[in-house]
């Protein structure tokens, strides 16, 4: 059986001359929580568009619990649960007649869960769709994603509108309920504090490249930010050096591995290590996404999902 | 689920013309009474105003019933369900034609009504007699142009995504045609096929099943489109 509940190879789209999407190549295991990161506009949507088969990629391959996205569109939706970006749904309806007209659509349906989520999320059932606040109308969109027993849940910005506490509770039941019923949840998003609290990977997109994919233990554990003061010193970003950057004769290396070693390397070069300092995701994005660099194989998938 | 949801769109369209269809023939009935004109124009007064209003019906359910999903913004979350897009292209349009045949029904036998109360409906003093072969020809071509119109109003909605520029396409195409194969005639000499008129030497039959297939063709298309379209 296949372990990726996402495989994407070169996944490219492009609008007219817009390059939404540059041959991304994601892995997303299955039962893991993956965070895919990106500002507005950085391909994120684009993206979950195709892997849901609403958009059709221009060249390269993704492959949703094992079925090839676009051609196998049916199984795959049957399958999983969708929070679309825009929390747009029929707006005479009340959340209980959506609950209504989803459950047809799903063998795999569970009322119990209705019950469980509305109370838990506090949704005015017999309230017309329009009439709800922003708030919650994304949590009627989140009930019909978790009552679908899905075994995969792509939520495109699912705390939109939503206040800090809801916010809040809305991450304790996704991590317990990927925990218990172990589905798998690809989660786009540009709030980093909820990604980095319930994510295991987390992805990287800034103009439509991948900058980055890596699991956020590793992220911790290994991703050093080094100082170093010296002239000369290497530029180029490597298979386990992410980002440079310069300034006068100060050089900071984002590196995935082995830090210690890359800095005795470059002492080795005459450079005067200032810093090796642990980094939060807010930094490794900010750091990335700031130098907008292209994407480049070789840091792409720095702590291959499911390879090592 | 999805024939219920349509329903629930268009049943506040369906009711206002399922009354309008009730009592226009009656009404039109007692406002000219005195005046003879149902004696005069018989069923061809009565057949006029099913076509008109089955016309504006048809335009009306075509228009509403393919352009809920673009004016909710909520075809990317319909298309995200585990169904065929064709599935719910011909489910809406089912219901609309459902609804349009309830309409004519009930035009129909208000229509008929009325005009049995009032006069013979076989006979009428401008036209003379009309046999039941005649009035049951020109309901069905009645009924075959409505299915035209409201399968060109669906699948131009649905190609443009907008219910009023689907509308405007359409009325320009249904009430154009006649007066494009006007043209064509005058300026060529050729007899272009006005729908849902009988086409050149085919038989009746033949004749009514080309546009029927003609229309069905116009709802194919926008199967097509829709489902190679990206959300």
């Amino acid at each position: 059986m296949n372990q990726l509940a996402i495989a994407t190879q070169n996944l490219t789209k492009t609008y007219a001359s817009i390059h939404a999407v540059r041959g991304i190549n994601l892995t997303v295991p299955r039962g893991s929580i993956y965070g895919f990161l990106g500002r507005n506009g950085a391909g994120k949507t684009t993206t979950i568009k195709m892997l849901l088969g609403l958009a059709r990629p221009n060249a390269g391959s993704a492959r949703v619990l094992g079925m090839e996205a676009f051609r196998e569109r049916i199984p795959i939706l049957q399958r999983t649960a969708f929070v679309s970006e825009k929390k747009t749904l029929y707006p005479s309806l009340t959340a209980s007649e959506l609950v209504r007209f989803s459950r047809g659509f799903y063998p795999t349906w569970s009322d119990s869960a209705v019950g469980k989520y509305a109370g838990l999320f506090e949704i005015p059932m017999e309230q017309p769709f329009e009439q709800l606040s922003n708030g919650n109308q994304t949590k009627v969109w989140l009930l019909l994603a978790l009552c679908q027993g899905a075994d995969l849940l792509i939520l495109d910005e699912p705390t939109t509108a939503l206040d800090p506490i809801t916010v809040d509770q809305l991450m304790r039941v996704l991590a317990a309920e990927a925990l218990d019923r172990g589905f798998t949840i690809f989660f786009s998003s540009h709030q980093l504090e909820e990604v980095e609290r319930i994510a295991e990977y987390v992805g990287f997109i800034d103009h439509g490249n991948l900058l980055m994919e890596a699991q956020l233990e590793d992220i911790k554990s290994e991703f050093r930010l080094i100082t170093a003061a010296g002239s000369s010193l290497p530029e180029q970003t490597s298979m386990h050096v992410l980002s440079v950057e310069v300034e006068q004769n100060f050089y900071r290396y984002l590196v995935t591995r082995d830090a210690e070693l890359f800095a005795a390397d470059l002492s080795r070069n005459g450079a005067t290590i200032t810093s090796i300092a642990p980094l939060s995701l807010r930094e490794i994005f900010l750091l990335l996404v700031r130098k907008e660099q292209s994407c480049t194989s070789g840091n792409v998938g720095v702590t291959a999902a499911v390879s090592s | 689920m999805y024939f219920w949801k349509c329903w629930r769109d268009s049943r506040s369209l369906f009711v206002i013309l399922a009354i309008i269809a009730a009592v226009i023939m009656p009404v039109a009935a007692l406002v000219s009474v005195g005046t003879k004109l149902l004696e005069q124009f018989g069923t061809s007064a009565f057949l006029s105003t099913f076509g008109l209003f089955g016309m504006l019906s048809s335009l009306a359910l075509g228009t509403l019933v393919a352009s809920e999903e673009f004016a909710d913004k909520t075809v990317q979350f319909l298309f995200s369900k585990p169904r065929s897009r064709a599935y719910f292209v011909w489910t809406g349009w089912a219901v609309g034609c459902l609804e349009l045949l309830l309409i004519a029904i009930v035009n129909l036998s208000a229509g008929w009504l009325t005009l049995s109360h009032y006069t013979n409906p076989f006979h009428s003093t401008l036209f003379g007699s009309t046999t039941g072969h005649q009035i049951v020809t020109n309901l069905i071509n009645s009924l075959l142009l409505f299915l035209f119109v409201y399968c060109l109003t669906f699948a131009l909605t649905a190609l443009l995504r907008n219910g009023l520029k689907g509308l405007g396409a359409s009325m320009a195409i249904t009430f154009g045609l006649p007066f494009f194969a006007i043209a064509v005639r005058w300026r060529w000499k050729v007899d272009m096929p006005i729908p849902t008129n009988q086409i050149g030497t085919l038989p009746l039959v033949m004749s009514n099943a080309v546009w029927i297939a003609v229309s069905l063709l116009f709802v194919f298309a926008a199967q097509l489109v829709i489902e190679r379209s990206e959300i």
